[in-house]
């Protein structure tokens, strides 16, 4: 299940992001979302990604503290919708 | 005539996520200019110069040391091409000797109410080598509003995201600061504009979001407490540099729209943490500069340091090396002890080390540099945490409704690095 919500999420980044070029397969969900070993995302990227949580699936990020953890990979940001849908 | 005024390109500090500021010193130079001089602004930083381009007179303004050799560069072709070339700006007045061999005319000090002379010699071709008034500051009522209209204000929005404006709301500073020149460039003597002058020119800015370059805001209590008040019906968000920590002016800085402050933490002590504690009471953001190896500085301090800075939860962190600028204590000093080992002004953009420490050897504090961006930014990225500090001025914005969304169409603009 985590991985078609991954393979959904990469999309919906990709889209949101307009990260024109990029292809889903081309991105590894575990790799860190921000620095040069990873997708290479900014400060504006993560505005864009609490729009796109807010926006797709209701989810509301308002400065928690495990913000960074959340925001570390695809996977990451996958595994806390899924959390949060639960709950 | 055609007046071709240019910001030459410099290297970014290392470890930083990039950006690009509209600058200060040209606009507020060219507020100087009689209005029908035709100017053109180029910075390099963002465009490339065409030397080609027809100008009657080159204008330099450079800011820092680390500008210096490249605006000697431009100067040097300009003049190949017979085009005159006068320099001015903070760096032109450290580096003023260097500086006369490479240009026609050198201005030096405050340009306010100076310039139809120095236009009217150059249309008489009587230009002096030097225009000195270093110490002969102009009246602070003289200081005009900055012409923003010369900037190509496109060059400056990030991804749909217009950069800060920059500003100045009083010249002067009275503290003298060992690693600062400040007190060279500017007098120790406070010299505040008037508060007309300034709510005039702030709301003349089409920009919600500012930088009040001032040196420092904590130099009177009684103006700092005007100013704010002055600007709280502006609904501007500002960050600057340290404000005066007392329970009014904080709350008037808050209310008049105070986003973030750059406060200098040199020490690990309470006095810092209050300080921090106290700005984050008043939903003010503080980005720490630290400057690394002064002479107490050993290793194990600064390792201290970094962890203290997490501790005291930082927003944001931007670390520099102790750099020996001219007409400074830190040079007169390192340089008469014989300890600057390079002078090439290209290596001044401080996050080289280019001077012996005292406590390591250079190449461990160049190591402990980058270690301290390593560690502060580890467990919270730079983007992330610039995200949260954007994130609380869109909140001040919304709250007051001064929020203007992102430019649609300029979400792919993006900074390229300069090249050198």
């Amino acid at each position: 299940m985590i991985e078609d919500l991954i393979l959904k999420l990469k999309q919906e980044i990709i889209d949101q992001l307009q990260l024109e070029g990029m292809t889903p397969e081309e991105m590894d969900p575990e790799a860190p979302l921000f620095g040069e070993e990873g997708l290479g995302l900014d400060s504006i990227d993560v505005l864009e990604l609490v729009v796109l949580l807010d926006k797709n699936y209701g989810i509301k990020i308002r400065g928690p503290k495990e913000g960074p953890k959340i925001f570390y990979s695809i996977k990451t940001i996958a595994e806390y919708i899924l959390n949060q849908q639960k709950n | 005539m055609k007046f071709t005024l240019i910001y030459p390109k410099w290297t970014k500090l290392r470890g930083q996520t990039e950006f690009h500021l509209p600058p200060h010193g040209p606009v507020v130079f060219a507020a100087t200019l009689p209005r029908d001089i035709e100017i053109t602004f180029i910075d390099e930083n963002l465009e490339t110069i065409d030397f080609n381009d027809q100008a009657d007179l080159i204008g330099i303004s450079m800011m820092l040391t680390s500008q210096v050799k490249r605006g000697w560069e431009i100067a040097d072709e300009y003049r190949k091409r017979g085009v005159p070339v006068i320099c001015g700006g903070i760096a032109t007045m450290l580096h003023a000797e260097e500086t006369s061999h490479h240009a026609d005319a050198v201005f030096l000090g405050e340009a306010e109410g100076r310039m139809e002379q120095v236009l009217d010699d150059f249309r008489n071709n009587r230009l002096r080598k030097i225009y000195d008034y270093l110490t002969d500051f102009p009246p602070i009522g003289s200081v005009g509003i900055a012409r923003r209209d010369i900037l190509k204000r496109q060059l400056y929005n990030y991804r749909g995201i217009q950069m800060v404006d920059l500003f100045h709301a009083s010249r002067g500073c009275r503290f003298d600061c060992y690693p600062c020149c400040v007190s060279y460039l500017g007098g120790r003597k406070f010299r505040p504009r008037p508060f007309e002058k300034v709510v005039e020119e702030l709301a003349a800015i089409d920009n919600n979001r500012l930088y009040i370059v001032d040196n420092s805001l904590s130099q009177d209590r009684a103006w700092e407490k005007q100013l704010f008040a002055e600007m709280i019906p502006l609904k501007k968000k500002w960050c600057c540099h340290p404000i005066d920590d007392d329970d009014e002016i904080l709350d008037l800085a808050a209310q008049a729209g105070a986003w973030f402050v750059y406060q200098a933490i040199f020490d690990i002590s309470d006095f810092i943490r209050n300080r921090v504690k106290r700005y984050h009471d008043y939903g003010i953001g503080v980005e720490g500069t630290i400057l690394l190896g002064l002479d107490h500085h050993t290793e194990d301090f600064i390792l201290r340091l970094i962890d203290f800075l997490l501790e005291i939860e930082l927003d944001l962190a931007e670390f520099t090396v102790l750099t020996p600028f001219p007409h400074t204590q830190a040079f007169a000093d390192l340089h008469g002890e014989g300890r600057i080992f390079s002078y090439d002004w290209n290596d001044y953009t401080c996050d080289k080390v280019v001077f012996q420490p005292k406590q390591m050897n250079p190449e461990r504090l160049q190591d402990l540099y980058d270690e301290a961006w390593r560690t502060f930014y580890r467990e919270k990225s730079q983007p992330y945490r610039m995200f949260e500090l954007f994130q609380k001025v869109i909140d001040k914005e919304m709250a007051d409704g001064s929020y203007r969304s992102q430019q649609r169409a300029q979400t792919n603009r993006k900074f390229g690095r300069a090249k050198q």
